[in-house]
């Protein structure tokens, strides 16, 4: 088989270099593979050690949500939705109940509006910290991940004790919260957090400071600013290709505006710079809770809302601050208690997307920590 | 821009192409033809809507829909198009060459709704397998493993008890449902 498409510079070198065409061939990753964190198979074009084509096949786990959406009510779809993004379940529940109240014009208490904020703050720290552990297992950093699980376990606690469930939680309503805090959970929090803060220097010492492990992300899966966003890139992957753009700060939703935090931004465009976002948010959402925590205030937790939920016919699409970027629920309502059309806009189904134009040029090598460096969770691509 | 100044400029550009154009607080919200459905888009792209945020069918049962939710880093406007397209034949220029993002948004559009790309560079099934038949979120599609909504009879029961309390109660009540049957006396 010889060579017919064009072939990246790297290849040239090589190829020049030894004087030979060299033969393509096709390395099949996934669907079951360690590191495609589920099931996603891509489809290597390969010559010699460069990746000259990358092709994602997706919808393995495509359970038609979209479809079941429609054929339930308002409040039936909430669990559903912690399926979507199963590590950042609070997140989904928030996007999703947030899209049905704007549709509705539902006010929803402070105290509620609090809640959201801590528990998705949380979340977001969870998330993280799941996806460090687990790049670090890609990279062969099996240290990290102990580190990681340890703290993410005492968020899921801390989420244990509010909902009683420790991944797909249910736990926000439509005009509200289900329950309020239990007693003692809020000390159990600020616990966690002056436990959690002085642990940021340690992964520091054992992953970002580690010149090896510097060497391996450092300028691989490299997205520029401009195209970054022409791919509809979102959340830290869109923060490290440079763009200052975050949902939280840049269209505030729910009470973020009443609080202060940095939106970390570095324009390194690399695997490297969406480690450091993805670090320094960590912290920033240590920030939001404290402060979320000091102004909670008291009240009621759910707003008075109809037994049956209808909105009134009309189309809202809200988009909210995943860990993963941009969440997006697209509602259109014809005035029945279901739904007329359900559509998720999931944010790693897009930064995903984009995973081709990052793969073309790099080494094998590389492949496993950019396609780490997206933090794909299947359950929100393929739906 | 204000999004008035959007729509300003967009309705010298188009005039009746746009069958409708309003703004809604910060969202511009537009309708067309699956025809000027792309010039729209390249207007828009051009106006600095750089961000597509979301591409999404909608099934009318009497024609399908194409959205398109854009908004911009670096102004507030966001904009609402919906392209109306023909559900017999449902064919619209793809906008992917403008947005990259679109690309798989549309092979998803495809695969649930049957609405061809023309123009598009990879036009394949996403989600569902090369050999699935039907568009299965068209409203027509149906499925025998898919469990129908069902509201356990809530609101007729609500719509009762809402009767019930306007109107003065009936002194001589409905018939009342027959009793359940009894079981069988366990023999023996």
């Amino acid at each position: 088989m010889s060579m017919t498409t064009p072939i990246p510079i790297g290849t040239q070198v090589i190829t020049e270099r030894l004087g030979e065409t060299m033969e393509e061939m096709y390395v099949n990753m996934g669907p079951q593979h360690p590191s495609t964190h589920g099931v996603l198979r891509l489809m290597l074009k390969l010559d010699g050690e460069v990746i000259t084509d990358c092709i994602p096949y997706i919808g393995y786990l495509h359970r038609c949500h979209e479809k079941i959406g429609e054929n339930r009510n308002y409040v039936q779809i909430i669990p559903y939705t912690d399926r979507l993004d199963y590590l950042a379940s609070m997140a989904m529940n928030f996007g999703y109940v947030l899209s049905v109240e704007r549709l509705m014009n539902q006010e929803v208490p402070p105290r509620a509006e609090y809640m959201r904020v801590i528990l998705a703050e949380l979340q977001r720290i969870a998330s993280h910290l799941l996806w460090l552990g687990t790049f670090g297992l890609d990279l062969g950093n099996f240290t990290i991940f102990i580190y990681c699980f340890r703290e993410r376990e005492m968020v899921l606690d801390l989420f244990e004790a509010v909902s009683g469930q420790r991944l797909n939680y249910a736990f926000y309503r439509i005009g509200g919260m289900a329950m309020d805090f239990p007693d003692g959970w809020i000390e159990q929090c600020r616990e966690f957090l002056t436990w959690f803060k002085p642990r940021i220097p340690e992964y520091d010492a054992l992953v970002t400071d580690n010149i090896l492990f510097q060497k391996r992300i450092r300028g691989i899966g490299v997205m520029d600013g401009p195209t970054a966003v022409n791919y509809g890139l979102s959340g830290p992957m869109l923060r490290a290709s440079g763009i200052n753009w975050d949902l939280r700060r840049n269209d505030p939703y729910s009470v973020y505006d009443r609080f202060e935090f940095n939106v970390p931004v570095f324009d390194t465009c690399d695997v490297w710079g969406r480690f450091l976002v993805r670090r320094q948010e960590m912290i920033e959402s240590v920030k939001i809770i404290e402060q979320a925590l000091e102004g909670l205030p008291s009240g009621d937790i759910q707003a008075k809302v109809p037994k049956t939920i209808k909105p009134a016919a009309g189309q809202a699409y809200v988009r909210t601050e995943s860990p993963r970027g941009e969440l997006g629920f697209y509602l259109v309502s014809d005035g029945t208690p279901k739904p007329y059309r359900y559509k998720v806009r999931s944010p790693a189904f897009c930064n995903l997307s984009a995973l081709t134009e990052m793969m073309r040029g790099c080494l094998v090598a590389d492949a496993v920590a950019i396609l780490g460096s997206v933090d794909i969770v299947l359950g929100e691509i393929d739906r | 821009m204000t999004p008035e100044q959007f729509l300003e400029q967009l309705r010298t550009q188009f005039g009746a192409a746009l069958t409708e154009a309003e703004a809604k607080g910060s969202v511009l919200l537009l309708t067309t033809t699956a025809d000027q459905g792309y010039a729209v888009c390249k207007a828009l792209h051009d106006l600095g809507f750089e961000y597509l945020n979301c591409l999404s069918g909608v099934d009318w049962t009497t024609h399908l829909e194409v959205v398109y939710d854009l908004s911009s880093l670096h102004h507030a406007a966001k904009v609402h198009l919906r392209v109306k397209v023909d559900r017999a034949d449902p064919l619209v220029r793809s906008v992917s060459d403008l947005w990259k993002a679109a690309n798989w948004h549309e092979r998803e559009c495809y695969d649930m709704f049957g609405v061809r790309f023309d123009g598009h560079p990879d036009h394949r099934r996403i989600l569902l397998s090369e050999d699935w038949v039907g568009f299965p979120l068209r409203k027509d599609y149906t499925d025998e493993r898919l469990v129908p909504y069902t509201d356990y009879g809530l609101e007729e029961k609500q719509a009762k008890t809402e009767a019930g309390k306007g109107a003065p109660k009936p002194t001589s009540a409905a018939p009342k449902p027959p009793a359940p049957p009894k079981p069988p006396a366990p023999a023996g």
